[in-house]
């Protein structure tokens, strides 16, 4: 293995993909819109719900239950006015998520000491946010109950709560270091993959193999060139995303610049690879987005926490380079702990990327012996 | 039944039969793009199905004791007890408590101080902390709600039950009482899978046609512009409405997510949809010159269309400018339309808005990008 060679073989295809103005600025665009898109409209917790309020009671007590569900900015009123039923009228449309309806009598009975019962409907289709909705207006119906000291008898325990790393629970601080992670396996490896397959399709592969350049120095050089298009758009990703959404380094660098850059290549081989395995840029393409968007951005625990994932995927998961990549991405911009947290997923990263050279090693020299037609235009 | 006849064999005499004939034995014969349409929506649905789960519980716990005495027992069973959180370890001390928090061992922490019996004892409130890992700020925000919940009810001592609020809330889950949250997802993803799929497809034939030059060919027959491209268009609507009822299927036998509202009008504003789908194609087709671009090109499009469609975050939770944005897209309709028929059941009565939303942008998109399309042939 030459080093003379590798850098050449890099130099060429960094020249290449120069030329290629369409691919170079998607290159770079791409992974922007992605970060913009992902960091601002992926919110999972959701506020200032509309729900229905019916009140049979129009009592001041009444109205003062309805003031304490609306005084936070969980709630607020939905556009729907008028009698009948809110169902029909109010959730099966959608311009409410929820109906609570305030018996007659609420306020008689409440001062006499009797039961009163107040019924919510909650519109179930969103499985997560329903739950929400039900917690919060059970929370807020005892602390109303507690507060016009309906209860006489406080709950003995109490909780002081306190929420590390992310006191404001800020969502940003979750989506954006993991879109980091999915922005970077997806774009890096679509390059590599089209530039391989590129290669192959033109037949232009052939006069490579001719050169006798061997196929490890052969990929050595594409995976060099792709992995500095990868840490220059990790740079302007992470320093734009940094501004953007106010994110900075909380810890010591070095596991981040160490774990990008493993990262980065592991996507870098993974694209060639897929671009050596497929038949035409088409299978490649798409390859690399099924595959590998689906698994960065689903078994990677970017959106819902790893522990969700149901047995025969979470084992698929276990071999995802972007699971352990967000570990390392989170722990740089928000927990901050440093090597000692983080040190087995690089390692993990480290180890993956090595699988994904030797596999894609041996396609390529298997292609050299003159697998026939499968390279050829 | 003679003028039936009559009408076949003047159908079956014309260019646009002849044209249809030759575009479905091309697909037909075409094994790429079938596999194209069975195996990527198949998967893709597994996937999402399984893979999108927002519900909170196992988190792991860490309990601090200082008290170590029977109450102190029952508040941790209290809170473990409905699988929500798990004792995953007993540090010794509020700084091992810590240590663990932070590598991510825990997820959640528990100190209950000494003197909590004593203060229980006294009829004081005693006071335990309760750390939460506030990085997933979604989960966190519903662990704390839990806890909350929890400890409202919790009463040492279990003899005497809980002294009960006179008001209460009933509170019953319309649509779906189960709250599976596949349900919520597998129409989202039916609607996204579709999406790409006739995207995809429609861009990659039309592409594909103009890079070998073969669309020249067809334009120098007598067949008309229009001829030439409804005989595209018409079998691929048949074979993506066969991919929307694989979806459904799928939806059906591996979720059991039901399909509570009329079938039939399902299927025909899924059809509307895919012209939906076919348009944005036709129109990457018109941007494109080969087959790569179309397919870096489609990311640029759809992604932005699935994000904004409320596909998986609800629109709701997002900043009001991209509510606003989503109002625009047509995946957004297609998908409250979807689980407006499979889950809530209703019909269009309560859907017209998103139906007529589609009937707008169907045949306007369409009439765009067939209208560029032949404007470049020309």
């Amino acid at each position: 293995m030459r080093r003379v060679r590798i850098l050449a073989q890099c130099r060429k295809e960094l020249l290449q993909f120069r030329r290629d103005r369409l691919t170079l600025g998607l290159a770079f665009l791409l992974p922007l819109l992605t970060l913009l898109i992902f960091g601002f409209a992926i919110r999972l917790e959701t506020k200032v719900i509309p729900i229905v309020v019916q009140d049979f009671d129009r009592s001041p007590l009444s109205a003062a239950y309805t003031d304490r569900l609306f005084a936070t900015d969980q709630f607020r009123p939905a556009p729907w006015r008028g009698g009948g039923d809110p169902v029909a009228g109010a959730i099966d449309p959608g311009l409410a998520r929820a109906a609570v309806i305030i018996p007659s009598e609420f306020s008689r009975r409440l001062k006499a000491g009797q039961p009163v019962e107040v019924q919510v409907l909650v519109d179930g289709t969103d499985a997560n946010n329903a739950r929400v909705i039900r917690n919060s207006i059970q929370g807020i119906t005892a602390f109303f109950g507690a507060d016009k000291e309906l209860i006489r008898e406080p709950p003995p325990v109490r909780a002081l709560t306190r929420l590390w790393f992310n006191p404001g629970r800020k969502e940003s601080l979750y989506i954006v270091p993991g879109v980091y992670a999915v922005v970077l396996w997806i774009f890096p490896s679509l390059l590599a993959a089209i530039a391989m397959v590129k290669e192959k399709d033109k037949g232009t592969i052939l006069q490579v193999y001719a050169s006798g350049i061997s196929a490890a120095e052969l990929l050595l050089g594409k995976a060099l060139a792709f992995l500095l298009v990868g840490a220059s758009v990790a740079v302007v990703v992470m320093g734009l995303g940094g501004q953007i959404f106010q994110l900075s380094v909380v810890a010591d660098p070095t596991p981040l610049l160490v774990g990008t850059t493993l990262y980065l290549a592991a996507a870098v081989l993974f694209g060639l690879l897929l671009g050596v395995r497929s038949a035409n840029q088409n299978a490649a393409v798409q390859g690399v987005s099924l595959v590998g968007f689906l698994s960065a951005l689903l078994l990677s625990g970017f959106i819902y926490p790893l522990s969700n994932i149901p047995p025969p995927l979470s084992l698929v998961s276990a071999l995802i380079p972007a699971r352990y990549f967000i570990v390392i991405s989170r722990d740089a911009f928000v927990r901050g702990t440093g090597w000692a947290g983080v040190w087995l997923d690089v390692l993990m990263i480290l180890v993956l990327g090595a699988l994904l050279y030797g596999a894609t090693l041996r396609s390529l020299g298997s292609l050299q012996l003159g697998d026939g037609g499968e390279g050829g235009p | 039944m003679r003028a039936l006849r009559h009408w076949w064999r003047r159908l079956s005499a014309s260019r646009l039969w002849a044209l249809l004939r030759k575009e479905v034995e091309q697909i037909l014969r075409d094994r790429q793009l079938i596999k194209l349409l069975i195996i990527p929506p198949t998967l893709q649905l597994l996937i999402y199905g399984f893979a999108l789960n927002p519900e909170v519980h196992n988190l792991r716990l860490g309990v601090v004791d200082y008290a170590q005495v029977a109450a102190s027992r029952e508040l941790v069973s209290a809170l473990t007890a409905n699988r929500i959180f798990l004792a995953a370890s007993y540090p010794s001390s509020e700084r091992e408590l810590a240590r663990q928090v932070e590598r991510g061992e825990l997820t959640a922490g528990l100190v209950i101080p000494p003197n909590f019996n004593r203060r229980l004892a006294a009829g004081d409130s005693a006071e335990v902390q309760v750390f939460i890992d506030g990085v997933d700020a979604n989960s966190a925000g519903i662990a704390s709600g839990y806890i909350q919940q929890i400890l409202r009810r919790f009463r040492p001592q279990t003899g005497a039950p809980p002294p009960t609020s006179p008001l209460r809330t009933q509170v019953s889950f319309l649509y779906n009482p189960g709250l599976t949250s596949s349900w919520f997802f597998v129409p989202g993803v039916i609607g996204l899978v579709l999406t790409l799929i006739a995207t995809l497809v429609s861009a990659v034939t039309l592409v594909r046609e103009k890079d070998t030059g073969t669309l020249e060919q067809l334009l120098m027959t007598p067949a008309a512009a229009w001829e030439i491209l409804l005989a595209k268009i018409l079998p691929l609507v048949v074979l993506l409405m066969g991919d929307v009822l694989l979806a459904l299927l799928l939806g059906r036998l591996v979720f059991a997510v039901p399909i509570r509202g009329n079938l039939l009008l399902l299927l025909a504003l899924s059809g509307l949809y895919l012209f939906v789908g076919i348009g944005v194609g036709i129109m990457l087709a018109t941007v494109c010159r080969s087959q790569q671009q179309v397919m870096l090109t489609a990311f640029f499009i759809t992604l932005p269309m699935v994000q904004t469609s409320g596909a998986i975050a609800p629109i709701e939770s997002m900043p009001t400018f991209f509510q606003l944005l989503s109002l625009l897209n047509p995946l957004r309709h297609y998908i409250a339309i979807l689980r407006g028929l499979m889950l809530k059941g209703v019909g269009l009565e309560a859907l017209w808005p998103h139906a007529l939303a589609l009937l707008v942008m169907a045949p306007l998109l369409m009439a765009i990008s067939v209208s560029r399309f032949r404007g470049q042939l020309s």
